[in-house]
């Protein structure tokens, strides 16, 4: 099975270090790339900026958090779900709160799935581990021809 | 001679002939006289007898004439007092339609300031709405990390610090659950007027039941008995009233955890044009000088080491019952339990 990159879009770097610690925990070997928020996501999906000399193949999967400077979560959905070339990336959507009205913005927008940012730690792991589970199947997402 | 005589006596006798003739005739004339007088005396009397009668009429017709004199003297009057009513009643239709046009005023007036006290309860509303998102979001992401790195702190170091360090992370893993608990219930409370209220015909029994069950089963050694009565049906948001009915019975669960054996009874009474729900349990009561305060956001009537809580419960709970149009008070003995009384109004509206 081909180890995907995954695209962590989270401009907070305490909530990076916490989920990268969680992935550590869960054993996701899976090479994790972090952009800051969405204009450098869009950057690492057209090999540009400080992502000009990456290899090339779009990312297995996207985590996604919402509020973010520059470019937020929703408006970098809404430009790679129009773009034929990265539509087909499964996004997951980070957010605060169940009840967020940003949830169904983001459905609309074609967001596969979302899951609500732990307070503690443990649940944190429990969701990455959900994740995990997504990831077994997106990892046999099929290519393009 | 003799016919000289006769002749004589011829002529006499002809003269006497004529003197009847014409004493028949004055006879005849006397009567007709005596006739005419008559009549004329008639007449005469007739005369006075008519001559009364006009004089009567006369007088009769000064008197009308005077009785119309004095008519038209009052006519003249009463136009004069006419004159004055329409000139009255033109100077009220005046004032009247002053009156109208303030009227009119006074109400542009109070649709401008319905519109701008609207306008400011939306402004209002959308900076709550700005608020509660920014405690979503804001507040609950330091409280992420300081939970996250206690956890790691616990999880990769426990064993290099002593009790006491040890204790410290069970302190801060504590409080953070205090907080995570009362920013989840800000959010909550802040959500009850934000959301809108769908009413159906609920079934009351069938809320306890399903919020009393997962408690009858996790108490494996029957310390709670629940005495649930018939609970009449309720027009209500299903929501809504499912969260009185958690929180309530959450409530009678948290102070009821010192005594040995727990009674919970939930009934109610029907009135003419209300409902009245209740739940007593045995727990620890509360002092009724403080009753006021306990529906009051974030006041609590018990410390934290005796029984957690966050003091947004029951202002929920009353948010909640309020919002149905009805009321909540509670009646207590301290170690004598506690009774909480909401009421719903029983139509639809």
């Amino acid at each position: 099975m081909k180890m995907s990159t995954i695209l962590y879009v989270e401009d907070n770097p305490l909530d990076v270090d916490l989920t990268m610690e969680a992935f550590k925990e869960k054993k996701i070997a899976n090479q994790v790339v972090v952009a800051n928020d969405g204009v450098e996501a869009i950057e690492y999906l057209k090999q540009e900026g400080r992502f000009k000399d990456r290899k090339s193949g779009n990312p297995g999967l996207i985590l996604l958090d919402l509020k973010m400077p520059r470019m937020d979560g929703l408006e970098f959905l809404a430009i790679i779900k129009n773009d034929a070339q990265f539509k087909r990336i499964p996004v997951i959507m980070l957010t605060s709160s169940r009840e967020e009205k940003d949830l169904i913005r983001g459905y609309d927008l074609g967001v596969n799935a979302y899951v609500v940012k732990p307070v503690d730690f443990l649940s944190l792991t429990e969701i990455v581990r959900q994740i995990e589970g997504f990831w077994a199947i997106i990892n046999e997402v099929p290519s393009e021809g | 001679m003799n016919d000289i005589f006769y002749k004589q006596t011829q002529d006499d006798l002809k003269k006497n002939e004529e003197k009847a003739d014409r004493a028949a005739e004055l006879s005849v004339a006397n009567k007709k006289l005596a006739f005419q007088n008559e009549e004329k005396d008639k007449r005469a009397a007739e005369l006075a007898v008519a001559n009364k009668e006009l004089a009567f009429q006369n007088e009769e017709k000064d008197k009308r004439a005077a009785e119309l004199a004095v008519a038209n003297k009052e006519l003249a009057f009463q136009n004069e007092e006419k004159d004055k009513r329409a000139a009255e009643l033109a100077a009220a239709n005046k004032e009247l339609v002053i009156k109208k046009e303030r009227i009119k005023e006074l109400n542009d007036q109070l649709e401008n300031s319905v519109k701008e006290r609207t306008a400011q309860l939306e402004h209002a509303n959308k900076e709550l709405e700005a608020v509660s998102y920014s405690i979503s979001h804001d507040l609950k992401a330091p409280l992420r990390h300081i939970t996250g790195y206690n956890s790691l702190l616990e999880k990769k170091y426990k064993d290099l610090l002593p009790a006491e360090g040890r204790q410290y992370i069970d302190n801060i893993s504590s409080a953070t659950k205090n907080m995570a608990e009362l920013i989840d219930g800000l959010l909550q409370f802040s959500k009850i007027n934000r959301i809108e209220m769908k009413k159906d015909l609920l079934n009351m029994n069938q809320i306890v039941d399903m919020l009393t069950w997962p408690i009858k089963e996790g108490d494996i050694d029957n310390r709670i008995e629940f005495s649930i009565e018939a609970l009449p049906l309720a027009y209500g948001d299903l929501e809504m009233m499912t969260s009185v009915w958690s929180n309530l019975i959450e409530n009678a669960i948290k102070f009821t955890k010192n005594k040995n054996l727990v009674k919970i009874i939930i009934g109610a009474e029907e009135n003419e044009n209300t409902i009245i729900y209740y739940i007593k349990d045995n727990g620890a009561g509360f002092d009724m000088n403080y009753a006021s305060k306990i529906f009051t956001m974030f006041q609590r009537l018990h410390s934290q080491k005796d029984f957690e809580g966050t003091g947004i419960g029951l202002a929920t709970v009353q948010r909640l019952i309020t919002r149905h149009g009805g009321k909540i008070w509670a009646e207590s003995k301290v170690g004598e339990g506690a009774s909480f009384y909401f009421s719903l109004i029983k139509t639809e509206g």
